[in-house]
């Protein structure tokens, strides 16, 4: 095996070493209650994603949802079961498609913007203009935006999940028409209970963590000028679309696994 | 081996390779000053054996010892430390920045840190204030070792210090009047109205009183550097460094900058290092001079000294000329 592959290796294992390490100390700073002393600026971030990215989420959580719906509605036709519309529109949603799709939403725009920001805050000298004021930049910028995106995101997640359902029922019950409103829910609700939205939403959230963590690694270690932050933006998005599906490899593994809870076969 | 045993080895290791004395003939009082400098030094930086960097030595002309000029005499400044940097070396990968950096900050005054491009000026600063820790050595704040404090105590610190970078750093999310303010909201109790008076009136011997809402990106390079500065000066800080202010300003603003550091000085006190490596402004402001090249300094002491010193390269870059030490290697 050629040296440089082993150095692909090295270097991959080390930058996970050091994500691994960098994220434990930005928890750290939120469970120790650190980041509490920038609660305004928590607040301020806060703001920042709900202004920012929650019309882009629910929008496309529509979207897939209507998409989720007419899939349902004619491959169950197709079987001879358009009764079961529901079913489909359930499983594909709430299990799969919109923790993927938060994933992607998430890595593409918050994701890459924390890289951005935070690395320009780096080439600019801002964050040693934090620290020589004696203010924690690592707490400042990475912790708060953490717990900022713990406190918004799983009601943004969950008010996505509402937006896809409503829009799966328009498609099948409103726009097909092939199967009554009470029957599409008596079967989309009969596949899924609040459980699986609990793990859809930690699924989701788990997701969400990696990727702030990321973004917030690569943008605070960001060097070499604005070639660099571009680099670094880069790298993020590869290495966040990669956790985005081993998070949703390892949450349906773990979730639904080895208990399909569907009500099939008695 | 005693440390005396080892500085004449040294010497007698720069005489063999440069065929030269290791220190010009012509200020051999110096050679003296060197031994008794060194003397109570630790290994690290009077080692006759003490590999010298590659950069260094790409850095040096054919036939000459990278430390020839290096008198490394702290002349007596009257005051005592604020900062001090004992025997520093630092390295960023293969390339070796400070290598065995001695002097000290006097209380009181405005150091001025001088010496060619890329030699360490910036990251002397760093050191500082803790946000780069050196491979060997020490630097003390106030008698305190600064790598060896804990995060807590290291903030603290900090506090101490107001630090003007090169292009201001101004928090790009912020205007000018917040950027001011950050420093006050975040470190004291006080209310928005005395916060507002602070600012204002910062911003005002700045120059800056109407240009309180401007976002950094609206103003000019030297607004920024005002701004940057007001920041710095908002807590009252006891040592202020500035990281080359007047970069990329017209002479007439680098004269007013200066004039506003003396000024500010004046009415402020504490330990002001000012870095650069323009010689006008070093003649304007500065009380106490340290010489720095090849991460180790030349020369020390007062400004009116330096400014008559027998060194020749000390003597090249504080009359600017082409002919002399330093070259374009």
């Amino acid at each position: 095996m050629p040296a440089s592959w082993l150095d692909v290796g090295r270097d991959l294992l080390s930058s996970l070493g050091d994500i691994a390490k960098f994220s434990w100390r930005v928890m750290a700073e939120v469970f120790e209650g650190r980041a509490l002393r920038f609660f305004g600026e928590t607040l301020r971030q806060a703001g920042i994603l709900i202004l920012g990215s929650a019309l882009v989420i629910w929008g496309m959580a529509f979207i897939l949802g209507l998409t989720c719906g007419i899939e349902a509605a004619y491959f169950n036709r197709a079987l001879g079961a358009p009764a079961y519309a529901g079913f489909f529109a359930a499983w594909c949603e709430l299990r799969e498609v919109l923790p993927y799709a938060f994933g992607y939403m998430m890595s593409a725009k918050v994701g890459t913007g924390l890289v951005a920001e935070i690395g320009a805050m780096r080439i600019s000298d801002e964050i040693d203009a934090l620290e020589v004021m004696g203010i924690s930049s690592l707490t400042f910028l990475c912790s708060t935006r953490l717990l900022a995106a713990w406190l918004v995101l799983p009601f943004m997640y969950i008010a996505a999940v509402g937006a896809g359902f409503f829009a799966s029922y328009l498609a099948v019950v409103q726009q097909i028409g092939e199967v009554s409103s009470g029957g599409y829910s008596l079967i989309f609700w009969m596949f899924q209970n609040p459980p699986d939205l609990l793990y859809s939403t930690i699924k989701g959230m788990a997701m969400a963590t990696v990727i702030v963590l990321v973004g917030c690694y690569y943008g605070y270690t960001a060097s070499g000028g604005p070639v660099g932050v571009g680099t670094a933006t880069a790298k993020s998005m590869v290495l966040n679309t990669v956790l985005v599906h081993v998070v949703g490899m390892l949450g349906t593994q773990v979730f639904w696994g080895t208990n399909p809870r569907a009500p099939i076969g008695g | 081996m005693s440390d005396d045993q080892r500085d004449d080895d040294y010497i007698d290791e720069v005489e063999a390779e440069t065929g030269a004395d290791p220190v010009p003939a012509a200020d051999q009082r110096s050679a003296d000053a060197i031994a008794q400098e060194t003397a109570g030094r630790s290994p690290m930086t009077s080692e006759p054996h003490h590999e010298i960097p590659a950069n260094i030595l790409d850095q040096t002309r054919e036939g000459e010892h990278p430390y020839q000029w290096h008198e490394g005499v702290n002349r007596e400044h009257g005051s005592t430390d604020a900062v001090e940097f004992i025997d520093v070396k630092k390295s960023f990968g293969r390339n070796t920045v400070l290598n065995g950096l001695n002097f000290g900050i006097p209380e009181g005054q405005i150091s001025m840190i001088i010496g060619p491009s890329g030699t360490g000026k910036s990251v002397c600063i760093k050191h500082m204030v803790g946000l780069l820790y050196p491979d060997e050595g020490d630097v003390l704040v106030h008698g305190e070792s600064v790598p060896n404090m804990p995060d807590d105590d290291l903030f603290e610190m900090r506090k101490k210090f107001g630090v003007l970078f090169q292009d201001g750093a101004l928090f790009g999310s912020m205007n000018v009047f917040d950027n001011v303010a950050f420093p006050l909201r975040q470190h004291t109790d006080k209310g928005e109205e005395e916060i507002a008076e602070i600012c204002n009136r910062r911003l005002r011997e700045v120059g800056l009183a109407g240009a309180l809402d401007k976002m950094p990106n609206e103003l000019s390079g030297g607004m920024r550097k005002r701004a940057g500065f007001a920041r710095a000066l908002v807590l009252d800080p006891q040592i202020v460094l500035f990281d080359e202010p007047d970069s990329g300003l017209d002479p007439v603003r680098t004269a007013l900058l200066c004039e506003l550091i003396q000024e500010v000085h004046a009415e402020n006190g504490g330990a002001y290092v000012v870095i650069t490596h323009d010689i006008m402004s070093a003649r304007r402001v500065a009380d106490y001079l340290a010489v720095l090249w090849k991460g180790r300094i030349v020369e020390s002491g007062p400004a009116s000294e330096l400014f008559n010193s027998p060194n020749q390269f000390v003597r090249q870059f504080l009359s600017g000329e082409a002919r002399g030490p330093l070259g374009m290697e």
